[in-house]
């Protein structure tokens, strides 16, 4: 009786621990699929990176030699690399600012009770369902044809001239054609964060005597640093990986002015057969935007526990 | 609180203001697109006296538009169907085992991916793809899937915390295994966050550049919208109003899309903003 019993609790044991082995089996198989993916199409792909940066290899060619850090030491000592990142960075920080600028304020406008609200939204939103090939294509055909003919037609001297064609003033281009695709989605956040402002916190205020710019400052600003951060950390990221609107307007130029880092590695690696150099300068820059990134989640995690 | 009526008519002029700087370059895509090239040097800004429509079809005819229209919706639609069944498997899992050492590790190995920009890996699938023979729409769905893991775990995890445990064990006790806990519980109580997902990625890979241009480059009938336009744009540069034919017929399907969602689209990204 005794041993049966033993035996009994023994057996559910077993069935219910086999049972348990199952279940945690069935739920590594869940994340089999996208483990394999990211091991095979990521993880993968970033170490061979790591890897031909330490080659001399042209992309093509079936051999290639270990040469360490060469490929660094150049990378540092490049002129082209170095105007890249002035370039990058330039464009970065007027980018960011206007974006953020404009969002925060188109989204305050757009913000309460006012008129065709959903119709207005519709609009704003618009740009950002566009490709920004497409996007970068209609504007260079604006600034290459449509602007000089409005501009001789009508005697404006500013106008007449492509404003993609020279140097100093190319990177307004691409920031033109950037900020008009790229303000949507940031506004969006800014919207969403402006609908959890409470709105009897206002009315408080206001018989408090605060003024707008008052209430603006004290109580809707502080309610949106959530949005502010992931907005600065989204557009500050497109900034600096900026690619596709260089492609479609200027391809760098004219002559190298309006190269940016993204584009800079796209050039070398798939045009200059430079591809063990090109890897050197992803690397570069992936180490760049991760201590960027890492800053500001640090920055952004203080915010948090200090209560804005 | 009502506002004075100055202050609201700088308002409303602001945002007119706005909206016609978005506006003028659709309006003149769209018109250019209809016009012939005697017709666009008089005037640029007129509206087109009747719609010619040799520009569109030859968009259509010779540059064969309909093939990369439609290699454009197969890769989006099957990328899209595989990230809503795999993120939301992955996430599940994660979530209802974050105790085990295993899981964390996947989890913050896969958030990892926020720190690495495209570029480090660009290069490398480069030579990869043309290794494995993936340099065609298998592969341009393969990597999507992988790139959105990051976003789409990091959003789905987090949802999932605010999903109660006791559903998953009450559905036990009623003889549910983990499949059927997932399919018939808990993907259902997903659907806001995959939805936000869908509409994020659909927007994403609809009009990826980089990614076609890295892969699909070599032989034109591979080709998606994007890619398309970019090629097509550098034939016929010389004929802007063909260019803006290309350029409306491009970004056709995606106004007809979001004239039909548009505030769907809106309200889901606004809520995945707000998680």
């Amino acid at each position: 009786m005794e041993v049966e019993h033993t035996l009994r609790r023994k057996w559910v044991g077993i069935v219910s621990r086999s049972h348990a082995n199952r279940r945690s089996f069935n739920y590594f198989l869940f994340t089999l699929p996208a483990l394999l993916l990211y091991l095979g199409f990521f993880i993968y792909p970033s170490i061979l990176g790591v890897l031909y940066s330490l080659t001399d290899w042209d992309g093509l060619s079936k051999s290639y030699h270990f040469i360490g850090l060469d490929n660094y030491f150049a990378v540092f000592k490049d002129v082209r690399f170095g105007q890249a990142l002035i370039f990058t960075f330039k464009y970065t920080i007027i980018a960011v600012i206007l974006k953020i600028a404009l969002a925060l304020g188109l989204a305050l406008l757009l913000n309460g009770n006012i008129k065709f609200r959903g119709f207005m939204r519709s609009v704003y939103f618009f740009p950002a369902v566009l490709s920004l090939i497409t996007v970068g294509l209609i504007f260079n055909q604006i600034f290459y044809t449509i602007l000089p003919k409005i501009g001789e037609q009508l005697g404006i001297e500013v106008l007449s001239k492509n404003i993609l064609g020279d140097p100093d003033t190319a990177i307004f281009g691409l920031i033109i054609v950037n900020v008009w695709s790229g303000i949507a989605v940031p506004m969006v956040i800014f919207l969403a964060g402006l609908s959890s402002v409470p709105n009897d916190l206002h009315e408080a205020a206001t018989i408090d005597g605060a003024n707008s710019l008052q209430r603006f400052f004290s109580i809707t600003l502080p309610f949106l640093i959530p949005m502010l951060n992931v907005n600065l950390v989204l557009s500050i990221k497109g900034g600096l990986t900026v690619f596709d609107s260089i492609v479609a307007m200027t391809q760098g130029g004219p002559g190298t002015a309006t190269e940016s880092i993204a584009y800079l590695i796209y050039a070398h690696g798939m045009n200059e057969f430079k591809f063990g150099y090109a890897t050197a300068e992803s690397i570069f820059i992936f180490i760049m935007i991760a201590f960027i990134s890492f800053l500001q989640l640090k920055w952004l995690n203080k915010k948090e526990v200090g209560q804005l | 609180m009502k506002a004075k009526p100055a202050a609201q008519a700088f308002r409303y002029s602001i945002l007119a203001l706005g909206m016609i700087i978005i506006m003028i370059p659709m309006y003149l895509t769209i018109t250019l697109a209809f016009k012939t090239t005697e017709e666009s040097t008089k005037s640029f800004f007129s509206l087109p006296s009747s719609l010619y429509m040799g520009n569109i079809m030859t968009v259509i005819k010779k540059a064969g538009f309909w093939t990369y229209f439609q290699n454009s919706v197969v890769i989006t639609i099957i990328s899209l169907l595989l990230i809503m069944i795999l993120v939301p498997m992955v996430s599940f899992a994660i979530s209802r085992n974050f105790q085990k050492p295993y899981y964390k590790f996947i989890y913050y190995l896969m958030l990892a991916g926020i720190f690495v920009p495209f570029q480090v890996i660009m290069l490398p699938i480069l030579q990869y793809t043309s290794d494995l023979n993936l340099m065609n729409h298998a592969g341009m769905i393969i990597m999507y899937v992988t790139l959105s893991l990051t976003e789409g775990i990091f959003l789905c995890v987090g949802f999932l915390k605010n999903i109660q445990f006791e559903l998953d064990e009450a559905s036990t006790i009623d003889g549910c295994n983990i499949w059927q806990t997932f399919t018939k519980i808990i993907f259902p109580l997903m659907t806001p966050i995959t939805l936000t997902i869908v509409t994020l990625n659909s927007l994403w890979i609809w009009n990826d550049f980089v990614l076609p241009l890295i892969l699909l480059n070599r032989s034109a009938d591979v080709w998606t919208l994007p890619l398309f336009i970019y090629n097509f744009q550098s034939e016929y540069s010389f004929d802007y109003n063909l260019a803006f034919a290309g350029f409306f017929l491009t970004m056709l399907p995606i106004i007809l899309l979001y004239g039909y969602m548009q505030r769907f689209l809106i309200s889901g990204l606004t809520e995945g903003a707000l998680k």
